[in-house]
């Protein structure tokens, strides 16, 4: 859930720049990491997850603009390396079907990236859990939890520098400055968020839950290593 | 969220000027414009670039009332983030105004050109398994929508959709997610397998296709025109 809508234009150059950097590195050492899998395998996995992060990104859930990402799920189902690769193809189609600006595509597939990433370590720490539904919805509150930190904390950034990017003007010979009230937005995004977090691990444990009963062998392939993380046949689910 | 079935059809079917520049002169006009948005630091230029803008799609034959009310989804964050702002109505007009000057661009740039030939001028700069991964996305995007459309009608055609009761409905949403999550695995795996079978090897680029045009000096003067709008109006 958590990704700006933010257009071009708004968020001041160092960051959306610095967002870039981050985003050009981790993307790097993610096809590193997965230059040894077969493209036959990789590319159809990494097409159909990111087209069912766009598909879900398009039923609205609550207004005014609260849609589920199914992040976790694909970080869950691609592992870390690929959830990642999955965030930034998701983002581009995003920016070119005018949603969000171009220029925070860097930000947005850190933030959704690394709820790919932290889903992914967090359904593998908590293999515990059972059943398997609540394994997967308590991953993704968690990880949604800490990303909604995150955007927060980018916000916030922005309050460094507001009259580099914002229109300063004598209004009655007081001078008007942009500034982040970012207490207003962390109240605003943590009380609107808390709800949605709710719904998507809701979401998301019945698709992992779904998805085990019907296809298992995609919680189990090559990319998650560890073999005995998923339920074997028979297991409580 | 966004119509994107229809912005592919506007894509695919015009004709008009915009439709026949090269992909590169309108990537070049998107950035003179989210260049403009970056460095404006007055509403006047933006808006004055926002309608310069509309006149050229009206020209070229784009449906600019749609392009216009698309452009203002892009003002839901900004109205949200206006409001944890404390500068008052000029600084709201610039923020509102960067974003929609800028989604229009990009909507230009979508509305013009089929989302095949601006991922081929990508490909020339991502990776192979990126390029290739934005292909296979568009693909099953459009193949899940369907699909998605189709599962909403027969669940609410059965039943399956009840008023008042979350547990029941997110259980079937979440079922169909999930029933929608292994076809696309299986749907794209098979396109794959085709793709490779038809001499598929890692490139969607056409050689020579976007060589420039007589029409791109539409996209190219539009774009200077939005940016020195924008360098020369001094608040």
């Amino acid at each position: 859930m958590t990704h700006m809508h933010i257009p071009d234009g708004v968020l001041p150059v160092w960051l959306w720049v610095t967002g870039f950097i981050v985003m050009a590195l981790s993307l790097g050492l993610s096809l590193y990491r997965v230059r040894a899998m077969d493209r036959k395998k990789k590319i159809p996995l990494l097409g159909a997850l990111a087209a069912v992060m766009l598909v879900a990104m398009s039923i609205p859930i609550l207004p005014p603009a609260y849609h589920i990402n199914l992040s976790v799920t694909t970080g869950i189902l691609l592992g870390p390396a690929l959830g990642f690769a999955a965030a930034f193809i998701a983002n581009v189609m995003l920016a070119l079907m005018g949603h969000g600006g171009i220029t925070v595509v860097g930000l947005n597939t850190i933030l959704l990236g690394s709820e790919a990433v932290l889903g992914h370590s967090l359904f593998f720490l908590f293999k515990k859990i059972r059943p398997l539904f609540w394994r997967a919805a308590m991953a993704t509150v968690l990880t949604l939890f800490i990303t909604t930190v995150l955007l927060i904390g980018i916000v916030a950034a922005t309050n460094l520098e507001p009259g580099h990017f914002f229109y300063h003007h004598e209004d009655h010979g007081q001078s008007v400055e942009a500034r982040v009230s970012v207490s207003t937005f962390a109240v605003m995004v943590l009380s609107l968020g808390a709800l949605g977090w709710l719904i998507e691990a809701a979401i998301t444990g019945a698709v992992v839950k779904f998805i085990a009963q019907v296809k298992p062998d995609l919680l189990r392939h090559a990319l998650h290593g560890a073999g005995g993380s998923v339920p074997k046949t028979g297991e409580k689910r | 969220m966004i119509d994107v079935a229809r912005i592919d059809y506007w894509a695919a079917s015009g004709s008009g000027p915009l439709h026949r520049a090269s992909v590169l002169s309108k990537v070049v006009f998107l950035m003179l414009a989210i260049l403009s948005a970056i460095v404006a630091k007055s509403p006047y230029p933006l808006a004055a670039g926002y309608v310069v803008m509309i006149l050229a799609a009206v020209a070229a034959g784009l449906p600019w009332l749609r392009m216009l009310a698309l452009s203002l989804y892009a003002a839901v964050f900004p109205l949200l983030y206006g409001i944890s702002l404390k500068g008052g109505t000029a600084v709201f007009a610039v923020l509102l105004l960067k974003a929609l000057t800028a989604a229009l661009a990009m909507l230009t740039l979508i509305v013009s050109t089929p989302y095949p030939r601006v991922f081929a001028l990508l490909s020339s700069v991502l990776p192979e398994v990126l390029a290739a991964g934005l292909f296979m996305t568009y693909r099953t995007f459009f193949i899940l929508l369907d699909m998605m459309h189709n599962f909403g009608a027969a669940i609410r055609l059965r039943g399956g959709f009840s008023p008042g009761s979350l547990y029941k409905n997110g259980s079937n949403i979440s079922r169909g997610i999930g029933m929608l999550l292994v076809r696309a695995v299986e749907r794209s795996s098979r396109l794959y397998a085709v793709m490779t079978v038809r001499g598929y090897n890692g490139s969607m680029a056409e050689p020579g296709a976007d060589r420039p045009r007589r029409e791109d000096w539409l996209p190219l003067a539009l774009g200077a025109a939005v940016f020195a709008l924008a360098l020369a109006w001094k608040p």
